[in-house]
């Protein structure tokens, strides 16, 4: 009997070691081909270099048979349209949350909840879909109309239509944070005379800083590691601007592109693939790990 | 002064009584405010309002995101089809010349057509599959040969896309349509030989190169497999981890870097996932390319973190004295465990597993890195055999710019929000149902 506990024990904690061993094979993986990368792409070009472009020749002898891998246009598109995005999602987000938490109504909460579960639970895919079919084309009909060129692949289509899909988790996790809140602390605001919007923004969300911020890094590290909206209504081109009516490429869609088809595994290119996905996880990470430190070393106790 | 309280109070507790929200100071005095107070409530309405828009504007684009989707996809559950008066002749039948036999009761119709670029535009009303059909037809029932009959033979897209439109009095925008197919079409739909009807491709057909023919079956069948896939190693590795996690780890910091690494792991972009799958299922492992097998493998990485988390939330919910008492009666550890607190918590359990599920069922990013994105024609049969998923199939239609495939992608977006649908209510019935409030 005694045996048996412990081998349904070692086996519970094999399968624990088991997803353990699941981030230690994404960095392992991911970290060989890009430290093979390395091998063939000085550091420095990769992260200081202006000019991207993979395509390699199919002859070793054309010209411009090597591709140069200067990631900055690229790390600057993504940066480019993940600000669109939390342009739209950080407003629309944090008054969502608060205008839930503190003035809506059970009744209204028990509609407007729902709806923006739904909207987290659509596929990144549709949200392209729509970006592509409906989004677009609205935008640049609209850039004529006041005498504007907007890119039919512009950044800002890509942003708009990912902010929107980042709204609920931005909400959720703010709304958390905002309701944990000691009630106390907002009746105290109130009975001295304060306004309801008073007390938000004077005590409720100083309270709440913390958590809102790391909310805010989440949902840019959700935009970052974004890929379908962007493969779909970003464009290819690698151009180094920050001006959002121009067609711009992100980290995601460049490695969606030069790893789909089929490629040798060991070319230049797909290893640049690998390079940038490292880069990708590592932000990420750096993002999520900043997030946790906030809420841990700021977020005051109320016991 | 204190009647003014008093009626205030009685305000108070009948929206309290109401569950109308917060009681929200409002002055009822007939007394002419001071500015300040203006200027303070107006900011108040302003800060309230704001709240209220933000919310607006997602329920707006979310109702325009359904209303758009619907309103392009839902010509794509119709197409045209023409009823052509079919002779099988025998010689034609013993060469295979279906297309032949497609063509002649083609000029039949419409004998006055002469010029070899006309009959060839005259072919393409029909479409590209028809021979293959009529073959099938004939494999079928041997006895239709030296016959006549009249079949209902799909229409070429462009043509079906135009007749829906002109059904709609949209007729420019028919895409590439030449006069004489528009005067065709309109003889045929006079003569009530050109119809809409329910189009069943769409639901028995894979992938196609022509739009007419091109369905979801295919696509289905293979979001399935690789969810089967999914579930049979995330459900099992999860659960496990998590009642290790929760009711086994003494906390050490091993446990809490392992809860860390969870944490982050439930943040990394999905696309990395694809990576590993890469490089470490196609190019160490050698399993098949674009295989749901591996495209579930991937995707059962991807859900790990959160059924872990869920499992122990619904773990925790257990009250202890469950445990206590059955551990007084007696029980092991791991009979207190899979006994008692497990089964407590398996209704939670299941909540969060089947939402972890709707999230992998709508993934598409990592399953284009490791191949699943190939033109998968016929539904998969094994594991191993290539696949493709729905939100996949979307995505390769989006990026067709043919007319006829812009209708398919609304109308296979709209499946897969189906599907979602139905996983997301289940989890919902799952959770009324049989969850127990302590």
């Amino acid at each position: 009997m005694a045996k048996f506990e412990e081998w349904i024990k070692a086996s519970l904690l094999a399968c624990t070691m088991l997803s353990v061993l699941v981030t230690a094979l994404i960095v392992l993986s991911v970290l060989s081909e890009t430290i093979r990368f390395f091998s063939y792409i000085p550091l420095a070009d990769f992260f200081f270099g202006t000019e991207w472009s993979p395509q390699t020749a199919i002859r070793a002898d054309q010209a411009g048979s090597s591709g140069t891998f200067g990631a900055v246009p690229v790390f600057m598109g993504t940066f480019l349209v993940t600000l669109i995005a939390m342009a739209v999602a950080a407003p629309l987000g944090l008054y969502a949350a608060i205008y839930l938490s503190v003035y809506a109504s059970a009744r209204f909460r028990a509609w407007a909840k729902p709806i923006l579960e739904i909207l987290a639970g659509v596929p990144s895919v549709v949200y392209g879909y729509f970006a592509v079919i409906t989004l677009a084309p609205l935008l640049r009909a609209g850039g004529d109309m006041i005498g504007l060129s907007i890119a039919s692949e512009s950044a800002l289509t890509a942003g708009t239509v990912m902010g929107i899909m980042i709204t609920p988790y931005v909400m959720s996790l703010s709304e958390d944070v905002i309701s944990s809140v000691p009630k106390s602390l907002s009746f105290g605001s109130l009975a001295i005379g304060a306004t309801q919007s008073e007390t938000v923004k004077k005590v409720i969300l100083p309270a709440a800083l913390p958590g809102i911020v790391s909310a805010l890094l989440l949902g840019v590290s959700r935009g970052i590691g974004e890929t379908m909206v962007v493969v779909m209504a970003a464009g290819l081109a690698a151009n180094l601007t920050l001006n959002p009516l121009a067609s711009v490429t992100t980290a995601t869609v460049q490695i969606v592109t030069l790893l789909v088809g089929d490629h040798e595994f060991d070319s230049d290119k797909t290893l640049a693939a690998f390079a940038l996905g490292f880069s990708l996880f590592f932000m990420t990470l750096l993002l999520n790990i900043v997030a946790l430190i906030i809420v841990k070393k700021y977020r005051e106790r109320y016991d | 002064m204190i009647k003014l309280f008093e009626r205030r109070t009685r305000i108070a507790m009948d929206r309290a009584k109401k569950k109308k929200g917060p009681f929200i100071y409002k002055s009822y005095s007939k007394k002419p405010k001071h500015r300040w107070v203006k200027k303070r409530k107006a900011a108040e309405r302003r800060f309230r309002r704001a709240g209220f828009i933000a919310i607006a504007i997602s329920s707006l684009f979310l109702a325009s995101l359904v209303w758009n989707i619907v309103s392009s996809g839902r010509s794509a559950f119709t197409e045209a089809q023409i009823s052509l008066q079919i002779e099988f002749q025998a010689d034609l039948v013993e060469q295979g010349a279906y297309r032949k036999i497609v063509q002649n009761s083609l000029i039949a119709l419409f004998p006055e057509v002469e010029d070899r670029k006309e009959k060839r535009a005259l072919f393409g009303l029909v479409s590209r599959n028809a021979p293959h059909m009529l073959k099938k037809l004939i494999e079928e029932n041997p006895a239709l040969v030296s016959t006549k009959k009249d079949i209902w033979i799909p229409a070429a897209s462009t043509v079906s896309v135009f007749y829906k439109q002109r059904l709609k009095e949209q007729s420019k925008r028919g895409g590439k349509i030449t006069a004489s197919h528009a005067a065709w079409i309109t003889q045929l739909a006079r003569s009530d030989r050109m119809q809409l009807k329910f189009n069943m491709a769409f639901f028995k057909n894979g992938d196609s190169r022509e739009a007419e023919q091109a369905g979801v079956l295919a696509s289905s069948i293979g979001s399935f497999m690789t969810i089967l896939i999914c579930i049979a190693m995330a459900f099992p590795l999860g659960v496990a981890t998590a009642i290790y996690l929760e009711e086994f780890a003494r906390k050490s910091w091993f446990t809490d870097f392992i809860e860390i690494n969870i944490n982050n792991l439930a943040a990394v972009p999905s696309i990395i996932f694809g990576l590993l799958g890469l490089s470490i299922y196609l190019n160490l492992f050698g399993l098949p390319r674009s295989s749901s097998l591996v495209g579930g493998m991937v995707l059962a990485l991807l859900i790990l973190p959160v059924i872990v988390i869920a499992t122990r939330n619904a773990l925790q919910a257990v009250p202890p004295s469950i445990r206590y008492a059955a551990a007084a009666l007696g029980a092991t550890p791991t009979q207190v465990v899979f006994h008692h607190t497990l089964i407590y918590a398996l209704p939670g359990i299941m909540t969060g597993v089947i939402l972890s599920i709707a999230r992998a069922f709508g993934e598409t990013a990592p399953l284009l890195m490791i191949g699943m994105v190939a033109f998968v024609a016929d539904v998969p049969k094994t594991f191993v055999d290539p696949a493709t998923t729905l939100p996949v199939q979307v995505y390769l239609w989006a990026s067709n710019p043919e007319l006829g495939f812009v209708e398919k992608t609304a109308a296979a977006i709209m499946v897969l929000l189906i599907f979602m649908v139905l996983i997301n209510l289940l989890a919902i019935y799952i959770r009324r149902r049989f969850e127990i409030k302590w």
